[in-house]
């Protein structure tokens, strides 16, 4: 008994140790990973020989490098969930080998009575059955995470197909591993061992069915993601060749969809439709909400250098404007010369004020023209008023009130007393 | 239909209505009772609510084909043939620029600093940029960089293939518009025959 003792003890030691060298030259170590070769520089001779003894490192032959075992890069690979070099390890037919060999192990040390025998067969034998599922939750794992990244490890989308194709592949490897388990055979050999029965049948089928349906979940997602993949690939590709044929044909014009009998339904779209409103007053609740909506408009602002910078052209405005105003002030003035001069060549008939300005084809509005010539006969002095007659033809506006509307009227050079 | 006022509003200003550009509408787009109804609705406009292929975009069809309406069907062919290749010339640029081997799909972001930083690197996406903005589709006038692509980007808001969602920061989202002009590319290639290949060239996978 003591030998064991002193055996597992040496173990432990030695583990310990070994797993140590790890942490003392992780730089090393890990600059193996991402090169091809570990660099021999950092570290000294000794520290290499124990990397060697403990199959951390491994040197393929005499002239090449030192290189990383391939459990270590796998150790890496799995601890840095790194996609790219992930392996799935899916052989289930070795381990239930090594299991069924273990029950038997273990039932003929319990035949036999050898109770520690027995509690270290049951130990490995968890341990390989822990080793299975954690090989399933593992190759799981590491597919969501592929699977989630869109594969975004690899840029391409051709070698993002590559590696989706490579996923798939790595599910059926598992499913197939899966089916390999048959819980038949299983229960034959636990026969009536409870804690075996707990273990390899009622522990393990709960496990692997929950691994089955996941596998079956990343399957479909990486399919539909596989799709998609190949979508892409295609639209791009269209895209590229439409874009390289209407280049190499300018002139190119497809048939006119419109006018076929039946239009595609691509092509159907209708022209654009403003739904348009204006400010309506016409119904008394809304007067309120316009009322407001006025009261909330900005206010424009008049700085006072935009009121200089537009003075000048306000002065042109204005100067214009008063040149009209002379214009027309003349035209009037010479109506009222003309009215002298036809009074005396032929007695005095009178001239209407509207009937000179059509005949003379002045551009002045009919009300203006009236206006202002009312207005100079107003603004003459009181012994020059009293040479013309100014006579209003008038009518009242309405029945209800004193409103006079002026038609036109006539001016007649008084005969001077 | 009250509360589908501003969608319809939308639809019928002639928006295509996607998850990006109105992820609520085109949820109730989805919905088969809401699509009747609006139909019900637009029908004294001669218009129906008319979905791309996959079902990514709706927008309004006419309902009968009248003369009027078939008239207008065919000038806006003629636009969208004329529109068609500097949008695909785009679509090119926008992979390459950006290094990718998939288009631009619904819901990417795109940002034109991003652009002017790759085109100031490369003199070949330079030019192409500066073809492409200048085609009287997109219609910029200047030979400053910055301006050409911000004339670029507001075309394409303009037409519905990008969607700024904050006015003041340069950030915009592609919409699913652009899945439309894809199907159509498709349509057209198919009612055509034309020699453009799709299909992933097989001798390269079996060389694998």
């Amino acid at each position: 008994m003591s030998e064991v003792h002193t055996l597992e003890s040496r173990l432990l030691a030695t583990g310990t140790e070994r797993l140590a060298l790890l942490g003392k030259h992780a730089d090393a170590l890990m600059q193996g990973y991402t090169r091809d070769e570990v660099p021999l520089e950092a570290l000294t001779d000794a520290a290499l020989r124990k990397l060697l003894a403990a199959r951390i490192l491994w040197r393929p032959d005499e002239q090449s490098g030192v290189k990383l075992s391939p459990k270590v890069r796998d150790l890496i690979a799995e601890m840095l969930a790194d996609e790219t070099r992930r392996h799935v390890n899916a052989d289930v037919a070795e381990t239930l080998e090594l299991i069924r060999s273990l029950v038997q192990s273990y039932r003929e040390a319990r035949s036999r009575g050898e109770y520690w025998q027995q509690e270290q067969q049951l130990l490995r034998l968890r341990q390989e059955l822990d080793d299975l599922n954690g090989r399933f939750a593992d190759a799981i794992d590491s597919l969501w995470q592929r699977l989630n990244s869109d594969f975004g490890f690899v840029s391409r989308l051709n070698d993002k197909i590559r590696e989706n194709h490579r996923a798939q592949k790595q599910i059926e490897r598992l499913l197939d591993g899966l089916t390999l388990i048959d819980f038949d055979e299983l229960i034959d050999l636990v026969g009536s061992d409870g804690t075996l029965r707990k273990l390899l049948i009622s522990q393990l089928q709960q496990q692997l069915s929950q691994h089955y349906t996941s596998l079956r979940e990343v399957q479909r997602r990486l399919t539909e993601l596989m799709a998609r993949f190949r979508q892409q690939q295609s639209q791009s590709r269209l895209v590229a060749g439409m874009a390289a044929f209407l280049r190499e044909h300018p002139g190119f014009v497809p048939g006119n969809y419109a006018r076929r009998s039946e239009v595609p339904a691509l092509v159907n779209r209708a022209t654009p439709l403003v739904a348009a409103a204006a400010p309506a007053l016409d119904r008394h609740q809304d007067t309120a909400v316009l009322s407001e909506l006025i009261r909330q408009l900005p206010v424009p602002v008049h700085s006072p250098q935009t009121v200089e910078a537009a003075q000048p052209a306000e002065q042109q405005q204005e100067s214009l404007v008063a040149a009209r105003q002379q214009a027309l002030k003349q035209d009037v003035e010479r109506f009222y010369l003309t009215v002298v001069d036809e009074a005396d060549a032929a007695g005095a008939p009178g001239i209407s004020a509207l009937g000179y300005l059509h005949a003379r084809e002045l551009e002045w509005q009919d009300e203006i023209w009236l206006f202002q010539v009312i207005a100079e006969y107003q603004s003459l002095p009181r012994s020059e008023q009293r040479a013309f007659r100014l006579h209003q033809e008038e009518s009242q506006a309405s029945n209800y009130n004193h409103v006079r509307l002026i038609h036109d009227v006539t001016l007649t050079l008084a005969l001077s007393a | 239909m009250i509360e589908h006022g501003p969608l319809i509003e939308r639809l019928l200003a002639g928006d295509f209505v996607c998850a990006v550009s109105d992820e609520s509408a085109f949820r109730r787009l989805q919905d088969e009772q809401t699509r009747e109804q609006l139909d019900t609705y637009l029908r004294p406009l001669n218009r129906r609510l008319a979905a791309n292929p996959e079902g990514s975009v709706y927008f309004l069809a006419w309902r009968n084909l009248n003369d009027e309406a078939r008239e207008q069907l065919s000038q806006q062919l003629g636009d969208t043939l004329h529109s068609l290749l500097p949008l695909l010339e785009w679509l090119r640029l926008v992979q390459e620029a950006l290094g990718r081997d998939a288009l631009v799909a619904p819901g990417d972001v795109l940002k034109p600093a991003e652009f002017s930083a790759k085109c100031e690197d490369n003199q070949s996406l330079r030019e192409r940029l500066e073809r492409l903005a200048t085609d009287s589709f997109f219609g910029s006038q200047s030979e400053q960089l910055d301006a050409q692509l911000k004339q670029v980007f507001k075309r394409l808001k303009e037409h519905g293939y990008l969607l700024q969602p904050h006015a003041d920061r340069q950030v915009y989202l592609v919409t699913g518009k652009v899945d439309y002009l894809i199907d159509l590319v498709r349509f057209i290639r198919d009612e055509e025959n034309l020699p453009i290949d799709e299909e992933a060239p097989t001798t390269q996978e079996a060389l694998l």
